[in-house]
């Protein structure tokens, strides 16, 4: 049960600073405390800001894609579609077959390595340091698969207008199969690691809940939101690339507290490895790369390209007037809603609920700062 | 509402200029262009059809700074995207009471271009430091801006042209 | 007598203490060297890595190394801090840890000093902690040590409660306060954790939550707290704290031994008058080894659920298990 605080004690203000070994990445939360309840807690953000969308209206198409990459390290290859899918929208252009399943198979694979990763952070904020290792050994299997074709291990840049820069081969297909056999047999012992051990349940049971009308408010998706039963992911309701030939659930909780935003996640592990494996088994040959134009001079226009990031919904709106370089290029990130959600959320928490709320969240700070 | 025509009858009634684009060539559905005034009546309509709003941004015309709103809902498919001009003070109504995910957006909105929100509780910088305010950063020279015309499509909308030829 | 003490000859029993400080403080600084050591090496185990590994054979000399860095480092005093309280909560905290070890009894002929109530002096001097704790939080003007001295304090008096009610329970049998006594009534194998499991258990919970280690850990939580009352301490000073801790959970573990385990009992040994010393480390050193288990494996308790857990689970059933024993006793 989150315990709340009454008013009226004296307060004092603690300040949760850009440093902090709970704020994932650099993120300050000035925090009216009385006693150990958080009163009012205000993020204050742009520690990490470094106005990407006017370094897009500065540089050319191509020049832009390390960027994509930088906003948000965890889901690199998924920033990476977007962008290019919002850049072949505009100009009109389609990717090949080959290139769209193996984009799939990467950004699958790129979803799968920031939920672990996400896993080991939440539990190692409520104290257990040992799930962390655990789930980086497998993120670094991960990680060792995508290094070989793309040439990161992190912030890939691997995409390009009309495909992908390298093809995989049937070394990268025979590997992703054994990790997803390996992660398979995993997955029962972070169940009972982590999902049994009462002391977790008792953190995180019915701490944070919100209602499926709280999240519209602020704009929520994503795991969060599928955490309070709307089964909204972009992947089924505006569905881009091959998503349409997969079949995959949406997996939903009806309780809205972080155990549901955590079980939904640890769920969508489990189907992002059953897409993983549809694609793998329909994987077309062809080229990898579309006859694009060396120098492609993109049209007066705008289009979108929204894409499901393991946090929500990321949506490109590009603007272009004709030339080398966008007008305009608007980034919308998934955790900059979910933050928003705090102050609300999260006033006459305990201060340990507040981090276990902030670690289902699962945010990544650079993405919110741009 | 159920579906995106009852959307767009109920849009028709404010009244406010709705177009109906092709999803494969803009991703959305619906190009909706406003007058400030008519915004807040706008949100407030989609508050009750189950709509969540996506972002808030701003761009920088010859004809002055239009702020969009883009909108999606959780139920069917309609994504739209909303254009205001900003009055001629630089201000717009906020709907951050409407949406309060709007109180965000409109914050950083306000620091890249400057755009005023009427009534919104807490106008400070977001992302740029506090002695920014200034800087406004979004904002473009005179010899790089362009009218709604230099940014719209030209050619009727077509299929865009697949990447590889079918053979028969 | 007077005048043989004038000459300067030291009466023997004086010596005696001297020595047994001595070898205190000794065993002080082996078991923080050993137990750090276990503490990286068993963590890098549970955690599916190596440890330390570079320095010395398996990394045994990895504390030794430690030592110097940290006395080597530069002693910062914050400049807004209790100068006088901010020196002086290491050694408060560190002082004390060295007298109980002189009344524990390691065999029957290994022992600084049998008091009649060495329990409750044990007690009293590990209580102390909660002191400077206190003084460590307060001095360093800061509020995330503060903090964690808070949540430190009540939870050390909460938890002080189940364990004295448990304590009374052997001592209902026993009827000594002695520690000597306390471990030959339970020789021959009849140990106290066969005749009260459920008094085990609880005093090893709280001894758990004294000594401030996980899944209890919440003055020193890293993830919330950076490092709770400890945060402003470098060098010297947070050696000295950490010593302490390792000291703390060595004492714990060795009551928990003399008072449950049969102390030093154990099949017969050559010299078993001193070497059954060496069952009383093995099964204190089985205790401690569990501690770091329990340390990596769990999330850390949330405040106010580990105050709930004190009051409405360890007090009650320690108060009826105590009803329990007297009225078995009486029959």
């Amino acid at each position: 049960m989150t315990t709340r605080a009454e008013k009226g004690e004296q307060r004092y203000v603690l300040n949760m600073g850009p440093q902090h070994p709970s704020t994932h990445g650099v993120l300050r939360v000035i925090l009216e405390m009385e006693g150990e309840y958080v009163m009012d807690p205000q993020p204050v953000l742009g520690y990490g800001h470094r106005m990407h969308e006017k370094m897009a209206e500065c540089r050319s198409w191509p020049n832009f894609l390390p960027n994509a990459a930088r906003m948000d390290y965890l889901a690199a290859l998924i920033y990476n579609h977007g962008y290019v899918g919002v850049v072949e929208r505009l100009a009109g252009i389609e990717a090949t077959p080959r290139a769209e399943y193996i984009r799939v198979i990467t950004s699958e694979l790129n979803r799968l390595q920031s939920h672990l990763l996400w896993l080991g952070v939440l539990v190692l904020d409520l104290g257990a340091f040992t799930p962390i290792m655990y789930t980086f050994e497998d993120r670094e299997k991960i990680l060792d698969i995508l290094e070989d074709v793309t040439g990161s291990r992190l912030t890939y840049c691997y995409m390009r207008v009309g495909g992908v820069v390298r093809d995989i081969d049937d070394k990268f297909v025979e590997r992703t199969r054994e990790y997803i056999k390996w992660q398979r047999s995993r997955m029962p012992m972070y169940d009972k690691l982590v999902t049994g051990n009462i002391i977790f349940r008792k953190r995180i049971e019915q701490i944070g809940e919100f209602s499926p009308d709280m999240a519209r408010r602020y704009g929520l998706t994503g795991p969060v939101l599928r955490g309070t039963g709307i089964p909204y992911d972009i992947r089924r309701a505006e569905p881009y690339s091959v998503y349409p030939e997969f079949d995959f659930e949406i997996p939903t909780e009806t309780s809205g507290d972080c155990m549901a935003a955590y079980l939904v996640r640890v769920r969508e592990i489990e189907q992002s490895l059953r897409i993983l494996e549809q694609a793998l088994d329909k994987l077309p040959d062809g080229p990898f790369m579309a006859k694009v134009p060396k120098k492609l001079k993109l049209p007066a226009g705008d289009a979108c390209y929204t894409v499901e990031s393991p946090r929500g919904e990321l949506v490109y709106h590009l603007i272009g007037d004709g030339s080398d370089t966008p007008y305009r290029m608007k980034i919308r990130v998934p955790s900059f809603s979910n933050l928003s959600l705090l102050p609300e959320l999260c006033s006459g928490m305990l201060l340990s609920d507040l981090c276990a709320c902030m670690g289902s969240l699962d945010l990544v700070i650079p993405e919110i700062d741009r | 509402m159920e579906s995106k025509d009852s959307v767009i009858a109920a849009f028709k009634k404010i009244p406010v200029t709705v177009e109906e684009v092709q999803f494969a060539q803009r991703g959305y559905h619906l190009e909706i262009t406003l007058e400030a005034g008519q915004l807040r009546a706008f949100a407030e309509l989609l508050r009750t059809g189950n709509f969540y709003l996506s972002f808030v941004s701003g761009l920088h015309l010859a004809t002055g700074i239009e702020v969009s709103y883009q909108f999606a809902n959780y139920g069917f498919p309609c994504r739209l995207l909303a254009n205001v001009g900003v009055d001629a003070d630089n201000s717009v109504p906020t709907i951050a009471d409407i949406f309060q995910g709007a109180n965000w957006h409109e914050r950083e909105t306000k620091d890249f271009y400057g755009v005023i929100f009427r009534d919104h509780p807490n106008l400070k910088p977001l992302l740029l430091a506090e002695d920014m305010e200034d800087l406004k950063p979004l904002l473009k020279k005179e010899k790089t801006l362009k009218d709604r015309a230099g940014i719209s499509r030209t050619e009727p909308e077509a299929q865009p042209t697949p990447a590889v030829k079918e053979d028969a | 007598m007077s005048a043989v003490m004038n000459t300067g000859f030291l009466p023997p029993e004086l010596l005696r203490i001297i020595f047994a400080v001595v070898c205190a403080i000794v065993i002080v600084f082996g078991n923080a060297v050993v137990m750090g050591y276990l503490e990286r090496k068993l963590a890098g185990r549970f955690q599916r890595r190596p440890g330390p590994m570079e320095v010395g054979f398996h990394g045994i000399l990895q504390l030794a190394v430690d030592g110097v860095k940290l006395v080597g480092k530069q002693l910062i005093v914050p400049k807004q801090t209790d100068k006088v309280l901010y020196r002086l909560a290491p050694i408060i905290s560190f002082a004390p840890a060295i007298m109980p070890l002189v009344v524990i009894p390691f065999s029957p002929k290994l022992q600084g000093r049998d008091f009649d109530v060495g329990l409750i002096f044990i007690l009293a001097v590990v209580a102390i902690n909660v002191l400077a704790i206190l003084i460590a939080g307060w001095s360093s003007n800061n509020k995330y040590s503060l903090l964690g001295a808070m949540r430190s304090v009540a939870q050390n008096v909460a938890y002080e409660i189940p364990m004295l009610l448990t304590l009374l329970s052997v001592i209902l049998v026993t009827g000594t306060f002695s520690l000597r006594g306390i471990v030959e009534a339970q020789s021959g194998g009849a140990w106290f954790i066969f005749l009260m499991p459920v008094a085990f258990l609880i005093f090893f919970a709280a001894t758990l939550a004294e000594t401030n280690r996980a899944p209890f850990d919440l003055p020193e939580a890293e993830s919330e707290l950076t490092a709770g009352f400890m945060t402003e301490f470098s060098g010297m000073g947070f050696s000295l704290f950490f010593m302490a801790e390792y000291t703390y959970m060595f004492i714990a573990c060795s009551l928990t031994v003399i008072l449950f385990l049969g102390g030093w009992s154990g099949p017969p040994l050559p010299y078993g008058e001193y070497t059954s010393a060496l069952w009383f480390f093995a099964k204190v050193y089985a205790l401690l080894l569990t501690m770091i288990w329990i340390r990596w494996t769990f999330p850390r308790v949330r405040f106010d659920q580990l105050l709930n857990f004190c009051w409405k689970y360890l007090v009650p059933f320690s108060l009826v298990h105590l009803l329990v024993t007297a009225v078995v006793l009486k029959l």
